[in-house]
């Protein structure tokens, strides 16, 4: 070995103080293209968990799962999805679909793990690097898999509607059933938001499959008003409907009419019919309204013997004398009362409790008993003048024109209040000829009337006038005509935080003479036919039950339900207190065929 | 472009012209004009260019739309030429001899939608589906779910909740449904 041999790593370790004969070139980080369709991300504040990304998933790659924080959301199931990625494909057809639009894709498609099952994950409740990533793959705007858009509803215009008491609505041909029903992603959120808690999507389904005869049972589990739900109900499940995040809601209502329709009350029988088994026990339900008859109908299903007393001539309370026919007509009604008489429901008509039969005797005679009397006195507007002559209750005019009576309203209508009643009123004296005023206390956009009937009012040209606050009757000396006082209110915030409170302005008082002046601010319950010894018994609050369990009061054989005892005073909450209170007789009758007991 | 178009219908009977995009013209043609329609474009016309063969499954109308995207470099315009085959024994004629690079993509449609080009060259050869044993995955029949859950083994431990069920069970146990 020579000497240069030997030292020669020497002299190659001086190179290493030498500036570097190659360019650095730093390995480059290679970014996903703008819309790759890279690793997801998921707005989980945003998502309301439909499970839309699971169950289009061809690679069953996304479950759902329950995550604490989200629980109990309205129109949330409280469970978020969570991918394997040793299943996903990246198609991105879980981002196509996604009702809420908040799974999105990231550009970022490096992760790695020693461990596989870190390639599972709940995306937004997992902190990864990509979640606020802009980049990687949005769904395009406008792009839906579905028709964002709902099927029109074929109605009569508002000239047309404001010259008769025809029904407003024509409802959907099959062809248009079919479109709106394809639109649904069969979710079931809706579910739980139905007070009723209806198989919404399972009936949809059924018009996809053109089988209405299986949509009609389906109805039936959990409610026997589907014709008149099909028309007025209060629809909150739309409210909730995840197509309409980004799109409109699904147009359940009209569905579940478009269903009814279909089928002949003559096939009633035979698709609906199950034997029923007598159990011996007695039921009295006091007032044939949607509650009462709710309950009627599933007690006599499981076997009681039911009998329903109601004060009027026919049955239907305030969905027969509240709601006017153009949007239920009466065949329709009829056709829901009609099947739950034919189950063998007895009802007796013009029967008042405490005259014609006293409520001390039912208690005895009967095993349980439904009190569902809903709210038929009008509430006052208390202020002077109120019990002139000219001034009619909003009540009394719908219940008149329900049973073919004029109400002698006149031209010239002021109609007080902003619920539904007044709405009602208001269209109802419009059909009759009457130029209309509605006064307002508060501002249009906190009328508890439905949007719907407010929208539909105006368009009859009901003149809305809001913040507007009645403060004497007078009389003008015709027995025709009646004047009203009335004041502008400004609205005051509540510096408790409450909703703001409607404050009269003195110096703004406006003083007009109409034909008569309609009242309809609320109405509240007459509870007089429930001795008193039995009254103080039962906790009542503001005319109110304050039901329990089961819809049962403080006394074990009495439930109650429907308006007299709910907050939302609506048909379908009144239909679900009816079927509620007989699932509890039915567990306080026959305590041993329920496990839970 | 129109005077082309109004001999074409002349001479080979192409119908449901339309434009696309700026530049791109669709228009359907029979089966058994399409050979002699494209060497016609790729000859005379300026169609030199195959940008690709491509196929739509109509399983509703039992027909397979084949698209041929011919491009013209003179004016820049491109010219899809559609064609309506029978999904039952789907065939076509092959057009490999107009254009060498045309049998790969009949290779692909013959995997993926189980069309039969005849004369093509490795027809039978698999293409990217090395071992494929179920029907073509591009036609609509084809079950992507299915196949999935019978082929690929699921990672242990994985559970999913339904949300309806899980909202009655969490929010109206007692209520819903026939009881």
């Amino acid at each position: 070995m020579s000497l240069k041999d030997l030292l020669s790593p020497f002299f190659v370790w001086q190179r290493a103080f030498e500036k570097p004969w190659t360019n650095m070139r730093p390995i480059e980080e290679r970014p996903g293209a703008p819309a790759y369709r890279g690793f997801h991300i998921n707005l989980a504040d945003s998502c309301i968990g439909c499970g839309s990304c699971h169950t289009i998933c061809q690679n069953e790659a996304i479950d759902m799962v329950p995550v604490e924080e989200f629980s109990g959301r309205p129109g949330d199931s409280g469970l978020r999805p969570r991918f394997d990625y040793g299943r996903c494909c990246w198609c991105a057809l879980c981002v196509d679909i996604c009702t809420a639009n908040s799974l999105h894709m990231s550009n970022e498609y490096t992760w790695l793990a020693r461990d596989p099952t870190d390639y599972h994950f709940t995306a937004g409740v997992e902190e990864k690097p990509w979640q606020d990533s802009e980049l990687g793959y949005h769904r395009a705007e406008g792009y839906h898999l579905y028709p964002p858009k709902r099927i029109d509803m074929d109605m009569l215009t508002a000239d047309e509607s404001v010259q008769s008491f025809d029904e407003v609505v024509n409802g959907y041909s099959e062809e248009q059933a079919k479109l709106e029903a394809d639109r649904c992603v069969e979710c079931g959120i809706c579910v739980a938001t139905c007070p009723a808690h209806m198989d919404v999507p399972d009936y949809i389904r059924s018009i996809r499959d053109g089988d209405f005869e299986t949509g009609l049972q389906l109805m039936y589990r959990t409610n026997p008003f589907p014709a008149t739900c099909g028309r007025i109900c209060t629809h909150r499940c739309e409210e909730v409907c995840p197509v309409g995040i980004t799109g409109q809601p699904i147009a359940i209502r009209w569905l579940k009419r478009f269903i009814v329709d279909q089928v002949d009350s003559i096939d009633y029988a035979r698709i609906l019919d199950s034997e029923i088994i007598e159990n011996g026990h007695k039921v009295a339900v006091i007032g044939a309204g949607p509650g009462g008859l709710s309950a009627a109908y599933y007690l006599r299903k499981k076997g009681y013997s039911v009998t329903v007393y109601e004060s009027q001539e026919t049955g239907g309370g305030m969905l027969r004398y509240g709601v006017p026919s153009y949007r239920l007509p009466d065949d329709a009604l009829d056709k829901d009362i009609d099947y739950i008489i034919s189950v063998g429901v007895d009802i007796r008509y013009n029967t008042i409790i405490g005259k014609d039969v006293m409520f001390e005797d039912l208690l005895g005679e009967y095993d349980a008993i439904f009190l569902s009397t809903g709210l038929s006195v009008p509430s006052s507007m208390r202020i002077n003048g109120e019990d002139h002559p000219r001034v009619l209750s909003g009540l009394q005019v719908l219940a008149d024109v329900a049973r073919g009576k004029d109400p002698g309203i006149g031209r010239k209508v002021a109609v007080i209040g902003g619920g539904n009643v007044a709405m009602d009123a208001a269209r109802v004296s419009r059909r009759l000829g009457a130029d209309v005023d509605i006064l307002y206390r508060r501002r249009i956009s906190e009328m508890p009337a439905d949007p719907e009937e407010i929208k539909e009012s105006q368009e009859e040209k009901c003149n809305l006038v809001e913040k507007a606050i009645p403060v004497e009757i007078m009389d003008t000396g015709s027995k025709k005509q009646v004047t009203i006082k009335w004041g502008e209110a400004e609205m005051v915030q509540d510096p408790k935080g409450g909703r703001p409170r409607p404050v009269l302005q003195e110096d703004r008082m406006h003083t007009e003479t109409y034909d008569c002046i309609i009242s309809a601010i609320g109405q509240g319950s007459n509870l007089d036919f429930i001795t008193p010894a039995v009254q103080e018994q039962l906790a009542i609050e503001w005319g109110k039950f304050t039901p329990g369990e089961y819809q049962r009061s403080e006394l074990e054989k009495i439930f109650v339900g429907g308006d007299v005892a709910n907050r939302t005073a609506d048909a379908i909450s009144a239909i679900e207190d009816g079927h509620h209170a007989a699932r509890g007789i039915d567990r306080f009758l026959k305590p041993g065929a329920y496990a839970e007991n | 472009m129109n005077t082309l178009l109004d001999r074409l219908a002349t001479d080979f009977g192409i119908y449901d012209i339309s434009d696309r995009k700026p530049a791109i013209t669709t228009l359907k043609v029979e089966k058994q004009q399409a050979e002699r329609l494209i060497r016609e474009l790729r000859d005379r016309e300026g169609y030199t260019h195959l940008n690709f063969i491509t196929c739509i499954d109509y399983i509703e109308q039992g027909i397979f739309t084949l698209v041929y995207m011919l491009h013209n470099y003179g004016d820049k315009s491109t010219l899809g030429v559609e064609v309506d085959i029978d999904r039952e024994n789907a065939e076509m004629t092959s057009i490999h001899t107009l254009w060498a690079q045309a049998w790969t993509y009949q290779r692909e449609l013959r995997e993926m939608f189980g069309i039969n080009f005849p004369g093509s060259p490795r027809q039978e050869e698999d293409f990217c589906l090395e071992g494929w044993d179920d029907i073509p995955p591009m036609r609509r029949e084809f079950n992507t779910k299915t196949y999935s859950t019978e082929t690929f083994g699921h990672r242990e431990g994985r559970v999913s909740e339904d949300p309806r069920e899980h909202m009655k069970a969490q929010l109206y146990p007692t209520r819903g449904g026939d009881n």
